[in-house]
């Protein structure tokens, strides 16, 4: 979990609205983090600023909305300060959204097929435009690093680098086009095989009733799947079994007229049928042993071809023709390839890395340096006159420390420019307005005094001071500064430890991928039929003629999946689902929560998932973060909230839903979520809570630690808090989960649960313990949560005073661990499968025409003894 | 069916299709039979489009029904003739096809060297006797017909004909018993009035519908005295007083305040207005309440405020509801027996214990895995179970119908099916 990449953190995020009524508080400071891959949660009533959070991500505030302040960095920029010409990049393309509300998100006068391709079409356009650019600069800095790295005096070092990358350049674009072309090819073969085995389970069945247009459309796929590379040996052999296929499903001109008048004129009338379907599945199972076994063909290797056929004149016109087998060409081109090239061209781009890498940490030491002047500077005064220079330095230190041979950006440093500056201008701001509210209040209460004076009794109040905090900026800058001379400090520890090999590498592979984004066009033609797959994908029946349609002639849960298809449609990194399946029943709530984490698995999907249905929850989240009011009141894993909630409003949520054996009264949660314009001065949920104590109503809790993952906002929490166990509601459901998953898991956890007990001496393992005890035991209700109550309260008390969270926390870690390690292992099986077969169904997702480790090169990598062109061509 | 007192609707083989153009029929809902007993909730569920809104709304009379009959309290409230209209047509050509085959076998005995004037006439006997046999049937199942379309128009005249004629018989027995003239002109002032609302009363009116959407059933312009009322003044009561209090008692039973009563839709929050609906819906004072998802729009705590109002109403008022939603979770908390459809069909019906423990039907087995729990532990076990019609029943030569499995329990099936859904059971 730690490990894990961040992809996008949430950092002080307060944003309000301006309504008549006052400035409405929607977000109150929230923080969190994001991983790549993970599934988080945001569970909350509407009104708690779910929506609002993922509204700011995505940049679609509404116009009234004040952003007070706080950071969403991604990808080395900070969201809430960027153009929104920079947005639109972003949007869709790499940040996508589903919304809540179908209906009102689809354009009611375009049909659907149009509104799918649109985003697409411009999409597509753009990604070329962007995946060109990156590639050219990419490649130009590389030149450049390899010359300065190998001296850039010589002219004849600099013609042979400059070849290099023109060379790589080159061949690259060859590779694509042959592997497109392969790609659609094989494609349409798999496709063809799921058609023919789909109409076969029809003839079976005597289900053959319209079936014709299905046999068409399977004739149709497998003639498409005829090329240099799928199906090239038996072309002859599939064409006289289309044809034949084609003679036995034709209908006579008279018996079509007949069927398609006779119904209009007279309900009822028989479509006469007579195709010999036996004749047409013998003709099929032809067809389809043909595909098959082309489908089980190796892929050629098309970097190592796409060289060949660049420099070395030799025709590859056709695979097996010349009696060779895949694997021999594909060795034999790989020697080749790696001989001439490919291994010079890795050592010259690998100096070139390291050279800039070690400049960038020389830089970044000098940077320090600087960071540290200014930071005595700015703790002891800042100054309107001298500030702008200094932060100006700061930026050209910071900025010039920059690797630009990263793929990884790095956020703290690319977005220190704008933080910096909207910090300090912020702080002169607060000094401009605090003197003026000074003056202010000074004026009123003056007059006051004035009234008061004369003996008059005024009928107003002089309205309190509302300063700005200025050593709360003040330390904010400080604060930046420090964070990025942390990074750099690590950065230069960890420098000496990198892999060059591996980065350069990896260099490639984004060369690669962002080559691949420049050849693959989208065209009209490719967007319908990839609009289609969607559709297909997402659970619509008979797409070819629903992508014709009106969103008005879908019902909810239709327009629902499409709107899941639009958003799936750009390839995003983050999708952000804003109660996605509200609306919908439970039968296509779970299909759509499975297609979520099926695309999530495959495209390593980061997902931020808002909803409040803790049942879909407990499905999805990997992590989940409760909102009440504006505030995140607790966070934690899933199982953190699921298995030892810890906040009140936790509590209320989980115990007023009824799930499959809830018998008793509901136990709803009192009265109505506070009024955000004037929220409440202490613990928002306080007045709802009846767990609620005078500080509750006084002051905010701030957010005590559980353990590693868990956090709460309650002052339950707070050691000279009375223990308050759970409601029994609670309680009770837990113990009934608990009895379940080790019903399920049956005898192994028996044993564990049987050494658990004896270890209660040590107050800090029961935590688990107990609960475990708890399960395993038949022990009565009060004395299983006695012992948990003491424990959460010394675990709680032992992480107040931070004099270490150790053994509280390592059983549950070390749980978590073994169920991430399970994961990882499962995911690393389906991975392995889908790569085995990389056009499966599994992937249909990804884009034909892109190659399928294109998008993900860190995916593709594989171990470091491998030969290095091995590492390059890790595709399938 | 054993005891009828106790039912309170019965819905016989309700089918509603809808026209499409073309000839074409969308069957919403196709033979669908079940009964609703007294202070009983009942629970209706399947995916969206698979008819349980149709099915409520066609119970309130909202649409004509194509054929099948519903009985609110014995009284027959909706009927369609769509059956009767087939068996009519199938009589009749059965009869056509019966007179070209007499016809031909007299031909042809008159070409083997038969009596012709003898055997024509023996032949056209045997056709009017098959003439008068298919018209007797069609008569009688004409009969039916009409008899169908009155109920189902006039079932309200009916009902307040029958009301009128009630008030009067206790009229005459109170006037009876009255001393003085005084007494009597007030038994019969009172008669007068009750004859005034008896006289547009409407069986349908003791069942009320609960809708989906908080926000677009109730109207903006109308403050919520105003929505709440409305029924009452409907119905011809002019007691502004006696509606005030009404509307009082119910804002306050369904945890609202009398405050509350001058102030608009707009200045609620959901549960709030789905409680204005709900009240809307008891002022009626109804027998059965049709709740139309009356919680899928709503927050979970307002979800659970909502259902616990709801089953108070049921434990104080002994109101019977038809539960149509799909959050099953909600469903198994709240109903008493469960209906499971599926493209306009009811699959399977059990009591929702039963149904949860033994489910037979894969359509309802699919259903029962497709629901999420809040317990990260079993949902990374659940494994969804996919339904494909096609698969798993063989329906081409023997059609299916309901059976009753175990007492209580129906299941739509055929024999084979009949005999191994009851293995699994005695499993």
């Amino acid at each position: 979990m730690e490990n894990k990449e961040i992809k996008l953190s949430v950092k002080n995020l307060e944003i309000s609205f301006r309504t008549d009524g006052g400035q409405v508080q929607a977000v109150r400071n929230i923080d969190f983090d994001l991983h790549t891959g993970e599934t988080l949660a945001i569970v909350g009533e509407s009104g708690s600023g779910k929506s609002v959070t993922s509204r700011a991500i995505l940049g679609i505030l509404a116009n009234n909305a004040i952003k007070e302040g706080g950071e969403i960095l991604y990808d080395g920029q900070d969201l809430m300060k960027i153009s929104e010409e920079e947005f639109c990049k972003i949007r869709g393309d790499r940040i996508s959204m589903i919304f809540q509300d179908p209906l009102s998100s689809l354009n009611p006068i375009m049909r659907i097929g149009k509104q799918m391709t649109e985003a697409m079409l411009i999409n597509g356009k753009i990604n070329q435009k962007n995946c060109r650019r990156d590639f050219n600069r990419t490649l130009s800095l590389l030149n450049k690093n390899m010359d300065m790295a190998r001296g850039a005096d010589n002219p004849e070092i600099r013609a042979q680098n400059k070849k290099l990358c023109a060379d790589f350049d080159k061949f690259e674009y060859k590779h694509l086009e042959l592997e497109n072309e392969y790609n659609a090819a094989h494609e349409a073969c798999v496709e063809a095989i799921d058609a023919i085995d789909d109409v076969l389970f029809h003839i079976e069945k005597h289900a053959t009733t319209g079936l014709l247009p299905d046999v068409k459309e399977a004739i149709r796929l497998a003639e498409r799947s005829v090329s240099r590379y799928v199906v090239h040996a038996r072309a002859a052999e599939l064409d006289t079994a289309l044809d034949a296929l084609e003679a036995l499903i034709k209908v006579p001109f008279k018996l079509a007229v007949r069927n398609l008048v006779l119904p209009l004129v007279k309900r009822g009338a028989p479509v006469i049928d007579n195709t010999d379907y036996a004749a047409v599945a013998t003709e099929l199972g032809k067809v389809r042993a043909v595909l098959a076994e082309a489908a089980d063909y190796d892929m050629p290797n098309f970097f190592a071809m796409g060289y060949c056929m660049t420099f070395l004149d030799e025709a590859f016109t056709a695979l097996g023709a010349e009696a060779v087998s895949v694997a021999e060409l594909n060795k034999y081109m790989r020697k080749r390839l790696d001989d001439e090239f490919m291994l010079e061209f890795i050592r010259v781009a690998e100096e070139g890395m390291k050279y800039s890498n070690a400049r960038a940490v020389e830089r970044k030491r000098e940077a320090i340096t600087v960071l540290d002047e200014h930071i005595r500077l700015f703790k002891e005064r800042l100054e309107k006159k001298s500030s702008g220079a200094a932060v100006k330095a700061l930026v050209a230190a910071v900025e010039s420390a920059i690797d630009r041979l990263e793929i990884v950006k790095d956020n703290v440093a690319y977005t220190f420019r704008s933080s910096i500056k909207a910090a300090v201008r912020s702080y002169f701001d607060g000094i401009k307005r605090n003197a003026k509210e000074e003056r202010r209040y000074a004026r009123q209460k003056a007059s006051f005094d004035k009234k008061v004076a004369a003996g008059k009794t005024p009928d107003w109040k002089v309205a309190d001071k509302n300063l700005v905090e200025l050593a709360s900026i003040r330390d904010d800058v400080c604060g930046l500064i420090e964070r990025v001379k942390a990074r750099f400090e690590k950065n230069i520890a960890e420098s000496e430890t990198l892999d060059f090999d591996a980065l350069a590498v990896g260099m490639i592979d984004y060369l690669k991928a962002k080559a691949s984004g420049v050849a693959h066009k989208v065209t009209r033609g490719m967007a319908k039929s990839r609009a289609l797959r969607l559709m297909e994908e997402v659970g619509i029946p008979e797409p070819r003629k629903r992508f014709r349609q009106y969103p008005f002639e879908f019902s909810g849960g239709m327009r629902q999946r499409i709107v899941i298809a639009i958003a799936l449609s750009a390839d995003p990194d983050v999708l952000i689902c804003d109660e996605p399946t509200t609306a919908l029943d439970v039968t296509i709530q779970s299909q759509i929560l499975e297609l979520i984490n099926k695309v999530k698995q495959e495209r390593q999907l980061s997902v931020i998932f808002i909803t409040h249905d803790l049942g879909v929850v407990a499905n999805m989240a990997d992590r989940v973060a409760v909102m009440y009011a504006g505030k995140i009141v607790e966070i934690g894993t899933a199982n953190d909230i699921f298995y030892s909630p810890a906040h009140p409003y936790t509590w209320a949520l989980l115990s007023s839903m009824p799930d499959l054996d809830t018998k008793d009264v509901l136990e709803a949660i009192p009265g109505t979520p506070p009024n955000m314009i004037y929220p409440p001065k202490g613990d928002a949920f306080a007045e709802r809570n009846k767990y609620a104590m005078q500080i509750d109503f006084e002051e905010q809790p701030p957010m005590f630690k559980i353990s590693d993952t868990h956090f709460a906002a309650t002052w339950l929490l707070h050691p000279n808090a009375p223990d308050i166990p759970p409601p029994k509601a609670v309680t009770d459901r837990i113990k009934r989960m608990r009895e379940k998953a080790n019903a399920a898991r049956g005898a192994a956890t028996d044993e564990t649960a049987a050494t658990q007990p004896e270890s209660e001496t040590n107050n800090a393992d029961e935590t688990v313990g107990a609960a475990q005890a708890q399960a395993a035991d038949t022990a009565p209700d009060a004395a299983a949560v006695a012992p948990k109550k003491t424990a959460r309260k010394t675990s709680s008390r032992a992480a107040v005073k931070k004099d270490g969270d150790g053994a509280s926390a390592s059983d549950k870690k070390t749980r978590a661990k073994a169920s991430a390690a399970s994961d990882k292992a499962q995911g690393g099986a389906t991975a392995r499968k889908s790569a085995a077969k990389p056009a499966a169904k599994s992937a249909g997702a990804k884009p034909a025409t892109k190659s399928a480790g294109a998008k993900k090169p860190a995916a593709a990598k594989k171990p470091a003894s491998a030969k290095p062109t091995d590492k390059k061509d890790g595709e399938a | 069916m054993e005891n009828t007192d106790d039912i309170l609707l019965r819905v016989d083989g309700l089918s509603q299709y809808f026209k499409m153009g073309a000839g074409r029929e969308l069957k919403a809902v196709d033979n669908v039979s079940f009964d609703i007993k007294k202070g009983e909730v009942f629970g209706l569920v399947g995916e969206s489009g698979c008819g349980k809104t149709t099915t409520g709304r066609s119970i309130i009379k909202l649409y004509d029904i194509t054929s099948g009959n519903v009985y609110f309290k014995g009284q027959r409230i909706c009927a369609g003739t769509r059956a009767y209209v087939d068996e009519i047509k199938r009589l009749r050509a059965e009869f056509r096809a019966k007179k070209q085959e007499l016809k031909a076998a007299c031909a042809s005995e008159i070409a083997g060297g038969a009596d012709e004037r003898a055997t024509k006439e023996k032949y056209v006997k045997l056709i009017a006797d098959e003439e008068g046999a298919s018209a007797a049937a069609i008569a009688e199942l004409n009969a039916k017909k009409a008899a169908a379309i009155h109920d189902h128009k006039h079932c309200d005249r009916d009902y307040s004909q029958r009301l009128i004629e009630r008030l009067t018989a206790e009229k005459n027995a109170a006037v009876e018993l009255c001393a003085t003239d005084e007494k009597r002109a007030e038994v019969e002032r009172e008669y007068k009035e009750k004859i005034r609302i008896a006289k547009r009363d409407r069986i349908v009116n003791q069942i009320q519908m609960i809708f989906q959407d908080p926000i677009g059933s109730l109207d903006p312009r109308m403050t919520v005295r105003d929505i709440i009322a409305e029924g009452l003044v409907i119905k011809g009561v002019r007691d502004k007083k006696y509606i005030d209090e009404r509307v009082f008692e119910l804002l306050e039973r369904v945890g609202l305040v009398r405050e509350h009563a001058d102030r608009y839709p707009h200045e609620f929050s959901g549960g709030q207005r789905q409680r204005i609906g709900i009240a809307r819906s008891v002022i009626m004072q109804p027998e059965l309440i049709i709740a139309d998802e009356p919680v899928s729009a709503l927050d979970v705590s307002i979800q659970a405020q909502v259902i616990n109002l709801l089953n108070e109403l049921r434990n104080n008022l002994g109101i019977s509801v038809l539960f149509i939603a799909h959050d099953l979770s909600v469903v198994k908390y709240f109903s008493d027996r469960i209906g499971v459809m599926y493209f306009g069909r009811m699959v399977e019906l059990a009591t929702s214990d039963e149904l949860f423990a033994h489910p037979l039907h894969p359509y309802t087995k699919s259903l029962l895995s497709a629901i999420p729990l809040p317990d990260p532990e079993y949902e990374k076990g659940r494994k969804r179970i996919v339904y494909n019609p096609i698969a798993e029943h063989d329906y081409s030569v023997d059609l299916p119908t309901m059976r009753e499995i175990e007492p209580g329990h129906f299941i739509h099936c055929n024999d084979a099916e009949y005999e191994r859904y009851k293995a699994e059971l005695s499993k």
